[in-house]
């Protein structure tokens, strides 16, 4: 059955801030996200984009200002509890894969799984479905040395995917990646995003990118400088 | 551009290469001032040799004789003194003196140490002073002692006085200090067991940044860089560092000596400048520690400078192969062999543990691989598929922690080995009891001394107890040859270990070896024989002590004319509450004749084990603590070299303590098996020399397990130093530091 969207933010922040000493990252964000949407956010460098999708995964603890994820508070939550939210409830794809070398192509895409308790073979065969939905079949035993950038993102898209998150956070997906490439890869993403219902957070700066996105947030000195659309 | 002034800008910049430069910086001093201190063992050794060479003068022949000197061992309660008794027969032997002896003593005068000085107006004097009687003429100054402490008399004589045991001397600075063989080979097995986890140590410091270095090469290397001009650059990075490691190692080393020079050998400390070495070898170990450290980092990036795509890409290494594996036994072999063929020469030994060196470097990677291979293949959670993968990809980077304690641990194991199975032989070796003080002498002088002995002991109001035990050589007519006391059956059961015998009514021979036939005896090997009477009785005497194996007891009703000739035993029973003045009694009628007892012989053998048990143990820990420190570093590194990783993990909400234990499997596992090898093979090749020594038998004891526990300490220590880097990562996890 096909997920039921509702108006409810999966995710907001209200009155973030992040200060690095005296210098201001987030000088007070308000975000909503719902759920099963994709949003850009886009701005220069320093201005802000990528510590709001810390503060919003709870990677790095506001200095003020909360974080709702389904109308709960998550901000005041301890180390422990944010890393195990992260683990279940969020999915997150870096710059260039951000694979764990040791690993195969399976196991990096099985390892949330497994860290979350479930059973070794159920987390390699949905580690294994998810690779060959995502058009990476007989890759699973290759380490992530062995792939191309572009099917190094693939795989983790499909980590990021494959606990079926509430909320993805892309932090600059095509950074490293050609244009063409770049291009399979978001639709990789958002294609899967939409098939599990999750939001999709993406940093940006690639303009066509954030233009193909239905909504696009733009950042300027740690604020919502405007919105698209408004 | 100059690679020392690239170097400099680099760790200018680069908090990381700061970090592992000064950890080079300390590992490279700890390096210095270890083989400093190994190195200048044998000059101390020699210095404190020459120093006391007086003490142990040599013989010389009649005519070139102007004293005649006896030099032996004396004890107060468990202290150990050095006694030379002297008779001065000519002017001439006052002439050229040892440094720091004032002068040569004559009749009823001594020279004492001042240590040996204080000791006598500490204790009453028919305990101690009453042995070196006479008026003290001098002090000996700290160039004739073996260290500031050392209990020394010089005891001037009649030449009468002396007994047969004192030797032509024609000069005290005659005497040749005794080399140290003991001592130079543990300091040369000690250069090797600690040298090379300083080594290590160094060389993990390095590793902190190797990653990086490797990058920042490769794209120097492909931006033009000519690989000599890299590996100037690595050489200049490293030197830097290493010069200044060596440095501080030798100013450091300086304090360190006065520190050593208080651990006990040989019944004695050291003098502190005993450790100064000698500017020359001071230099050579600045220079060849640096050069040897810059060598390693150089060759280390050898791939980067012939192949900077390569190292840019980290391809996959070659695993290491089973035959490797073949170096363990071949190994060990090679060592006893070595061992066998060289008589336990220095060079065997320290060329065999060269050899296990070079087994365990091949081995090692090879035993890390097939560890990670098994979890790799049996991993039911996470942390060890990743610990299993990481030791299963590179295993010789993990291997590498453990070289260092896997050396340790194998040597201690070894040594401790052979030293429990000696400590085990040692004991015994007296016919006499433990409560019985005795002196070998000729007949004639043996009189004198019973005398003098029995009256010191009534000037004390002790009762006169001292006798003298002839002693004879006893044959059967099939040519049985044992030792005979003449000693009547009720004092050998007060006096000697003969005491549970029971005694004959009539004079008798009692032997624990069966005698058959017409008995005979001789009181000195090959001289003229004396028949028993046909009709003695020979009584098997029960008892199983060893070494009363091949002694007899003759009833002296059996031998009457014995008491005047051969050698005779002047034995003086004690009880705890008379021994120190029973001694006294006996050492200042012994006429340089050494005082000997059970509980002093094992005393001396104590002291020597207890010597090697100390230096072993003191090498261990440092071992262990080097080999510690360096695998701390390892662990560390690992997590700096996978930071990024291990961030973007954590950011994905992966638990701090997965991570923990995944690292703590990938560094504690290898150094656990890497012990338990090495101390089962260390252990093997200790059997195995045990059996080079005849009459040793092979027990394993609690002081074999002593580097296994070091062992799992260091696997500890590397299993818990990776958890603070990691807790710094999780407060940033995805800043690049």
């Amino acid at each position: 059955m096909a997920p039921q969207w509702t108006a409810q933010p999966v995710l907001a922040g209200r009155g973030l801030v992040k200060r690095y000493g005296n210098e201001h990252a987030l000088a007070g964000v308000d975000i909503d996200v719902t759920a099963g949407e994709a949003i850009a956010i886009v701005g220069p460098s320093g201005s802000g984009k990528t510590s709001l999708l810390h503060v919003l995964a709870g990677i790095l603890p506001a200095d003020e200002g909360q974080v709702f994820l389904a109308g709960q508070r998550i901000d005041q939550l301890n180390e422990a509890n944010r890393s195990e939210l992260r683990r279940k409830e969020f999915g997150f794809v870096f710059q260039n894969g951000m694979l764990v070398d040791e690993l195969t192509a399976q196991e990096n895409v099985a390892l949330p799984m497994l860290l979350g308790d479930v059973a070794k073979a159920q987390a390699l065969r949905a580690a294994r479905e998810w690779l060959d939905q995502l058009d990476l079949p007989g890759l699973a035993e290759r380490r992530p040395g062995e792939l191309s950038g572009g099917q190094a993102q693939r795989v983790a898209i499909a980590r990021a995917l494959a606990h079926q998150p509430k909320v993805i956070f892309a932090d600059e997906p095509t950074g490293a990646l050609d244009t063409r490439t770049g291009e399979e890869t978001m639709r990789a993403l958002l294609d899967a995003a939409a098939q599990t219902g999750a939001a999709v957070l993406i940093v940006t700066h690639d303009r066509d990118l954030a233009a193909s996105l239905p909504r696009t947030v733009a950042i300027r000195d740690g604020r919502v400088a405007s919105e698209v659309p408004a | 551009m100059n690679p020392f002034v690239l170097g400099l800008r680099v760790m200018r910049a680069d908090r990381r290469t700061r970090t592992s430069s000064i950890l080079i910086l300390v590992g490279v001093a700890v390096a210095t001032i270890l083989v400093s201190l190994l190195a200048s063992l044998p000059q101390a050794v020699q210095e404190r040799s020459e120093r006391t060479g007086w003490q142990e003068p040599i013989s010389t022949s009649e005519e070139d004789a102007t004293m005649r000197v006896s030099s032996t061992v004396d004890h107060f309660g468990d202290t150990a003194i050095k006694r030379i008794d002297i008779a001065a027969d000519s002017p001439k032997a006052g002439a050229e003196l040892p440094p720091g002896v004032p002068k040569l003593p004559g009749p009823d005068q001594v020279v004492l140490s001042p240590a040996l000085a204080e000791l006598i107006k500490e204790n009453p004097e028919a305990m101690l002073a009453k042995r070196f009687a006479g008026a003290q003429v001098g002090t000996f100054g700290e160039e004739s002692l073996s260290a500031p402490d050392q209990l020394v008399a010089l005891v001037g004589h009649q030449p009468t006085e002396l007994t047969s045991e004192a030797v032509p001397v024609a000069s005290l600075n005659d005497g040749i200090g005794t080399s140290d063989g003991m001592l130079e080979l543990l300091a040369g097995v000690g250069i090797v067991v600690l040298l090379v986890p300083s080594l290590v140590l160094v060389a993990s410091a390095s590793r902190l940044t190797a990653a990086r270095r490797e990058r920042r090469l490769a794209a120097l290397r492909l931006a033009g860089a000519t690989p000599r001009q890299v590996l100037g650059m690595v050489a200049a990075e490293t030197a830097l560092a290493a010069i200044a490691g060596a440095l501080l190692g030798l100013l450091a080393a300086t304090p360190l000596h006065q520190v050593v020079s208080h651990v006990p050998w040989a019944g004695a400390t050291w003098q502190p400048d005993d450790f100064t070495l000698p500017v020359s070898i001071s230099v050579l170990i600045a220079v060849l520690i640096p050069a040897l450290v810059v060598l390693a980092a150089t060759l280390g990036l050898r791939r980067v400078a012939t192949n900077p795509l390569g190292a840019a890409n980290a391809q996959e290494r070659q695993r290491p192969k089973a035959w490797r594996l073949l170096a363990i036994p071949v190994a060990g072999l090679a060592f006893l062999g070595a061992l066998a063929s060289g008589q336990g020469s220095q060079l065997a030994v320290l060329g065999g543990l060269a050899l296990v060196v070079l087994a365990a470097t091949l081995a090692g990677p090879w035993l890390t691989s097939v560890i990670g291979g098994v979890f790799v293949r049996a991993w039911r959670r996470p942390a060890l598929l990743l610990a299993g993968r990481r030791l299963r990809d590179d295993p010789k980077a993990a291997y590498r922690a453990s070289a260092g304690v896997v050396l340790a641990v194998f040597t201690g194991s070894m040594a401790l080995t052979v030293l429990g199975s000696i400590e085990a032989m040692a004991g015994g070796g007296s016919e006499y009891r433990d409560n019985v003080l005795y002196v070998r002498a000729e007949a004639d002088s043996a009189k004198r001394i019973v005398r003098e002995t029995n009256e010191n002991l009534g000037q004390n109001g002790l009762r006169a107890s001292a006798i003298s035990v002839p002693m004879t050589y006893l044959s059967d007519a099939e040519g049985q040859q044992v030792q005979g006391m003449v000693l009547d059956c009720s004092s050998a059961k007060e006096l000697t270990r003969f005491e549970g015998v029971t005694c004959p009514a009539q004079p008798s021979v009692l032997s624990p070896t069966s005698l058959a036939g017409q008995l005979s005896a001789e009181y000195e090997p090959g001289g003229q024989q004396q028949r028993l009477p046909a009709d003695t009785p020979v009584w098997s005497a029960d008892t199983a002590d060893p070494v009363l194996a091949n002694m007899a007891l003759v009833d002296p009703a059996l031998l009457p004319e014995v008491a005047d000739k051969g050698t005779v035993t002047v034995v003086l029973p004690t009880t705890p509450d008379t021994l120190e003045v029973a001694r006294s009694a006996l050492a200042s009628a012994a006429g340089g004749a050494e005082v000997r007892s059970l509980p002093t012989m094992l005393a001396e053998q104590d002291a020597k084990l207890a010597d090697l048990r100390r230096v072993t143990v003191i090498g261990l820990l440092t071992a262990g603590l080097l080999a510690g420190a360096s695998a701390a570093i390892t662990a560390a590194g690992s997590v700096l070299d996978r930071r990024r990783t291990f961030g973007s993990l954590m950011a994905a909400g992966t638990p701090l303590g997965v991570l923990a234990r995944a690292l703590r499997a990938e560094a504690a596992l290898p150094a656990l098996v890497a012990t338990l090898g090495a101390g089962a093979l260390g252990v093997g090749v200790g059997f195995g020399l045990l059996t080079l020594i005849e009459g040793s038998i092979p027990m394993l004891n609690a002081w074999s397990l002593v580097p296994v526990g070091l062992g799992i300490l260091v696997a500890l220590i590397a299993a818990t130093a990776a958890a603070p880097t990691l807790r710094r990562v999780r407060s940033e996890p995805l800043s690049d530091e």
